[in-house]
C-alpha cells in the first residue's frame, strides 16, 4: 500500500468516528437518564416552560427524528443555542469569547512540553545511564505522575502568598504586577504592555498544564535517541567519519523525533482534558471552564455543542499526525499495518 | 526431577499432590493458619460490598442471597487478630500522668504504630507464604526443571525499580484492605455519625476525665490555618492522636486516607479488569479474524478514544448522577464501570500489535488446520502470549485511573461525599496550603504521586522482566496513551 493510499484510508475512517463519536453524545443527552428540559429548567417544574422549552428544543419528535435533526445541525455546524448559562447566546459567541483563554494557555503549555521536555530527553539520551540522565529520567517519571489540579492548588496558593514565603521574592509583583488567579487579558497581544503581563500570568498555569506531556516526552525522547544512536546506519555513518556535531543534529535527531510525532499531536487531549481541572482552579474562564459549567448547569443542549466541537478537533488533529507521519517517515503504510 | 513424562502419562496437579502430600499439606497448614487469624476481617471486606442494593435490583437472587448474608454477617463477626479492639488507642491521659484506656496503658500513638507494624508484618508473612507457595509447587510437583516463567520472575527480583514500584504497590493495597485496622478511628465513628459517638479526655481546666461527643471534639480540632491547626504527628485537645492532622472539619485526616485508598483501589482494579477483558478478548478476536471484525473493533475503539475522555467522564457522572448504580458504593462501581467503558480502546490499542503478531506465528496456522476450534486456539495459545503486556499496561493504566477518580472528585463529582476521596481531600485543603494547615492538600497530592509512580516502576518492571529485549521506543506511543490517557 502506497503512503498515499494510506493516508487516504485514514482519512476515510475518520468519518464513521465522528459520526460514532457523535452518536453516543446523543445518546449520552437525550436517551440518557437526565432530561435536559427539566435540567434547564431546575426543580420549578412549570408544566407550561417545561413544554414551550420541549418544543424549542425539538424534544416531543420521534427520537429518530431528533437523531436526524442533531446529526445534521452539528455536522452543517448549526450548533444551537445556550440554555442556562447563557440563554440564547448562540454557541458560536461563547466559543469565540471563551476559546482564546485556552488557546493561548494551550499555545504555552505545548511551547513549555516542547522546549523543556524534548531537550531533556535527548540529553539524557545522548548521556545514558550517568547520574545526570537518572535525574532527568526520574524527574520525567515524577512529573508524569504528578496530578495536574494538585500541582495547580500548591502553585497558586505558594505564588499569590510568595512575598511572605519565598525569602521576600514575590512573585505578584515582580517585574509587571499580576494576580496569580484570573484570566489574562488579551485585547491586545501587539501592545507589549498587555504582552508581557498576559505571558506572565499564564505561565504557571501553562507550566502545570504541560508538566504531564513534558515527562512523556522526556521519556519517549530519550529512548528515541538512544535506539538510533545504537542503530546500524549511525555506526555507519561514524566509520565514514561523519563528524560528531552533524552526526548528532543530522542523523540522530532527526530519526528521533519520528516517535514523538504522536505523542506531540496527543498533547492535545491532554490539553483539552486538563484545561478543565487547571482552568478551574487558576480561574481562566476558558472552553474547559465553560464546559465543566455548561455540565453541571445542566445545559445540555450547549454542552452536546461543545463535545462535537472537541471530538472534531481531536479527529482533525488525528489526520495531521498521520499526514505529518506521511511525510516525515517514508516507511508507513508499506506493510499495510496501521 | 527426572521425571520426564510422556504425553500420555501425564497426571494432573491433584495427582501429583496426592503422590507426594506432605510439602503441600505444611503450606496449607500455614495458610490455614494465617487465613485464619484475620479470617474475620477478610469477611468483613467482603461484607462491606453493597450487597444489599444489588439485592433490592436483582430480586431474583434472594434466596440465595438472604442465607449467604447471614453466613457473611456471622463469619464478619469472628475475632480476628488485628483489629481495634485488641488494640485499642481511644484513651485518655490520666490525670496523675501516663494513660487510661489504651492497650497496656501504652500512649495511642504508641498504640497506633504497633497496630500498623503488626498489619504490614502479617501482610509480609502473607506475602512470604505466597512465595513458598509457588517455591513449593517449583519444587516438589512441577516436572520441569525450568520454565521460561522463572527467568521472569528472577529478572524481576534483580530490577530495583521495578521492585521499588512492587514494594510501594503492596504497601498501598494493604493500606486499602487493612484499612479500617489501620486507620486511628473507625469512618463510623469520626466521618459518618460523629455526634452518635463520645470519646474521654483530660480536661485541663478541671483536672477531670470526662465524656464529649466526638462531633464536639471534631469541632474543638479543626485545621483551617490562622490558629486552629491540629498539625501530622500531634495529639489534639481532646487526647487523639491524628498520623496525618486533622482535616478543616476536624475529622481525622489518617481514617480519611486510609479508606480513600480502599475506594480508589476498588475503582482501579475493577475498571482495569473489565477493560482488560474487553481489551484482551477483542485483541485475540481481531487478530484471528481479522479483516471486517477488525475494522468494526477499530472504528468503534477510535470513536471512543476520540472522545476527550476527561471531559466525557465530567458529562457521564453528572448525567448519570440520580441513577440507582451510582449509589452502590457510595459511586464507585459507576465510575468503575465509566473508566472500563472508556478505557479498554487504549488497552486494546497497546495489545493489538503483539496480538497480531502471535497470530502470524506458525503454531497458529497449524492449530487450524489441525482443526482446533478458535475459541480454543485464542485461549490456549494466543492469550498467554498477550497476558503479559496487558499487564504491563494494566499496571501503567491504574495509575492514571487514580489520577481521573481524585480530579473527578476534586471538580465534585464521582465519589458522593462524605465518602473519603483523596481528590475531595486536596479540594477541601485548597485554601490552606500556605497556612499551618498545608498537610490537608499536600499529604493526598504525595501520595497519589507516589502511588502512580509506582504503579508505573512495576509496569516498567514487568515488562523488562516478560521481555528484555524490548525497548519502549516501538511501542512507547500507546504506552504513553494507556498510561496518560486519562488527561487529569
Amino acid at each position: 500500500m502506497s503512503r498515499w493510499r494510506y493516508f487516504a484510508r485514514r482519512l476515510l475512517l475518520s468519518i464513521p468516528v465522528l459520526i460514532f463519536g457523535a452518536t453516543i453524545t446523543f445518546v449520552v443527552i437525550r436517551m440518557g437518564p437526565l432530561d435536559p428540559v427539566a435540567a434547564i429548567l431546575g426543580p420549578t417544574g412549570d408544566p407550561q416552560a417545561y413544554n414551550r422549552i420541549q418544543d424549542q428544543l425539538g424534544l416531543n419528535q420521534p427520537l429518530w427524528q431528533q437523531y436526524i435533526d442533531y446529526m445534521t445541525n452539528m455536522f452543517t455546524l448549526q450548533l444551537g443555542d445556550s440554555w442556562v448559562l447563557r440563554p440564547d447566546t448562540s454557541a458560536y459567541s461563547l466559543i469565540v469569547e471563551y476559546a482564546p483563554y485556552t488557546i493561548w494557555l494551550g499555545f504555552w503549555s505545548v511551547l513549555i512540553a516542547l522546549f523543556v521536555g524534548i531537550p531533556l530527553g535527548f540529553y539524557a539520551g545522548l548521556n545514558p545511564n550517568t547520574w545526570s540522565d537518572y535525574t532527568a529520567s526520574f524527574g520525567g517519571i515524577v512529573w508524569r505522575a504528578m496530578p495536574n489540579f494538585w500541582l495547580a492548588v500548591i502553585l497558586t496558593e505558594v505564588l499569590s502568598q510568595s512575598g511572605g514565603y519565598l525569602f521576600g521574592f514575590d512573585w505578584e509583583n515582580w517585574l509587571v504586577p499580576v494576580s496569580v488567579i484570573g484570566r489574562p487579558d488579551l485585547s491586545n497581544l501587539f501592545n507589549p504592555d498587555i504582552l508581557f503581563p498576559a505571558i506572565k500570568k499564564t505561565a504557571p498555569a501553562a507550566l502545570v498544564l504541560g508538566s504531564a506531556s513534558m515527562g512523556n516526552e522526556m521519556r519517549i525522547g530519550r529512548t528515541a535517541v538512544l535506539e538510533t544512536v545504537n542503530s546500524n546506519f549511525i555506526e555507519t555513518a561514524r566509520a565514514k567519519g561523519v563528524p560528531p556535531r552533524s552526526l548528532v543534529w543530522k542523523h540522530i535527531f532527526r530519526n528521533a523525533l519520528i516517535p514523538l510525532v504522536p505523542i506531540i499531536t496527543g498533547e492535545a487531549y491532554l490539553l483539552i482534558g486538563g484545561a478543565v481541572l487547571v482552568e478551574t482552579v487558576f480561574s481562566i474562564k476558558g472552553i474547559g471552564y465553560l464546559f465543566f459549567q455548561a455540565v453541571i448547569q445542566g445545559d445540555l443542549p450547549l454542552v452536546g455543542s461543545l463535545m462535537f466541537i472537541f471530538i472534531l478537533l481531536v479527529v482533525i488533529i488525528n489526520i495531521l499526525q498521520d499526514f505529518l507521519y506521511t511525510i516525515i517517515d517514508p516507511r508507513v503504510g508499506y506493510d499495510g499495518g496501521s | 526431577m527426572s521425571r520426564i513424562p510422556d504425553a500420555e502419562n501425564e497426571q494432573p496437579l491433584r495427582e501429583r499432590i496426592a503422590d507426594n502430600p506432605r510439602p503441600a499439606m505444611l503450606w496449607v497448614a500455614g495458610f490455614v493458619l494465617l487465613v485464619g487469624v484475620e479470617f474475620g476481617a477478610l469477611a468483613n471486606a467482603v461484607m462491606a460490598m453493597p450487597w444489599e442494593l444489588l439485592m433490592a435490583k436483582l430480586s431474583f437472587l434472594k434466596p440465595i442471597g438472604t442465607p449467604l448474608a447471614v453466613l457473611g454477617d456471622t463469619l464478619a463477626d469472628l475475632p480476628t487478630l488485628l483489629t481495634r479492639a485488641n488494640f485499642d488507642n481511644s484513651g485518655w491521659r490520666q490525670p496523675g500522668g501516663g494513660w487510661g484506656g489504651t492497650f497496656l496503658g501504652l500512649s495511642p500513638a504508641t498504640v497506633w504504630a504497633l497496630r500498623v507494624v503488626l498489619v504490614y508484618a502479617y501482610a509480609l508473612v502473607f506475602l512470604y507464604w505466597m512465595w513458598r507457595g509457588y517455591l513449593t509447587f517449583r519444587e516438589h510437583y512441577r516436572y520441569a526443571d525450568w520454565t521460561p516463567r522463572d527467568d521472569m520472575v528472577n529478572r524481576f527480583r534483580g530490577h530495583s525499580w521495578g521492585l521499588f514500584g512492587f514494594v510501594v504497590v503492596f504497601m498501598f493495597v494493604v493500606m486499602a484492605i487493612f484499612a479500617p485496622a489501620l486507620g486511628t478511628t473507625t469512618v463510623e465513628r469520626t466521618i459518618d455519625n460523629p455526634f452518635s459517638y463520645e470519646t474521654s479526655y483530660l480536661n485541663q481546666e478541671t483536672g477531670q476525665v470526662e465524656q464529649i461527643l466526638i462531633g464536639d471534639a471534631n469541632r474543638g480540632s479543626t485545621s483551617e490555618g490562622g490558629g486552629s491547626n491540629v498539625a501530622p504527628m500531634t495529639y489534639d485537645k481532646y487526647d487523639r492522636y491524628h498520623p496525618f492532622g486533622t482535616m478543616p472539619t476536624g475529622k481525622d485526616m489518617f481514617t480519611f486516607m486510609v479508606h480513600g485508598a480502599r475506594v480508589s483501589l476498588f475503582i482501579g482494579v475493577v475498571a482495569i479488569g473489565l477493560s482488560g477483558l474487553i481489551a484482551a478478548g477483542f485483541a485475540l478476536l481481531t487478530a484471528y479474524y481479522k479483516g471486517l471484525v477488525d475494522l468494526a473493533v477499530v472504528l468503534v475503539g477510535d470513536s471512543i478514544m476520540s472522545l476527550p475522555r476527561l471531559l466525557f467522564l465530567i458529562l457521564l457522572s453528572f448525567v448519570l448522577q440520580n441513577t440507582w448504580i451510582a449509589n452502590i458504593y457510595n459511586g464507585g462501581l459507576l465510575l468503575a464501570l465509566l473508566f472500563a467503558g472508556t478505557g479498554w480502546p487504549f488497552l486494546w490499542r497497546a495489545v493489538r500489535g503483539p496480538a497480531f503478531q502471535v497470530s502470524e506465528q506458525e503454531w497458529i496456522d497449524a492449530a487450524r488446520s489441525f482443526g482446533q476450534k478458535p475459541s480454543v486456539t485464542m485461549q490456549k495459545h494466543m492469550a498467554p502470549y498477550i497476558l503479559g503486556y496487558l499487564l504491563v499496561y494494566a499496571s501503567m493504566t491504574l495509575g492514571g485511573i487514580i489520577i481521573a477518580v481524585a480530579g473527578l472528585s476534586f471538580l465534585g463529582l464521582g465519589i458522593n461525599p462524605p465518602t473519603p476521596e483523596w481528590g475531595r481531600a486536596v479540594d477541601v485543603g485548597q485554601g490552606y496550603v500556605t497556612t499551618q494547615s498545608w498537610h490537608i492538600s499536600f499529604i493526598p497530592g504525595v501520595l497519589i504521586v507516589l502511588v502512580v509512580t509506582a504503579f508505573n516502576a512495576l509496569g516498567d518492571g514487568i515488562r523488562d522482566a516478560i521481555d528484555p529485549q524490548s525497548d519502549s521506543g516501538e511501542d512507547g506511543g500507546a504506552e504513553v496513551a494507556a498510561a496518560g490517557g486519562s488527561g487529569a
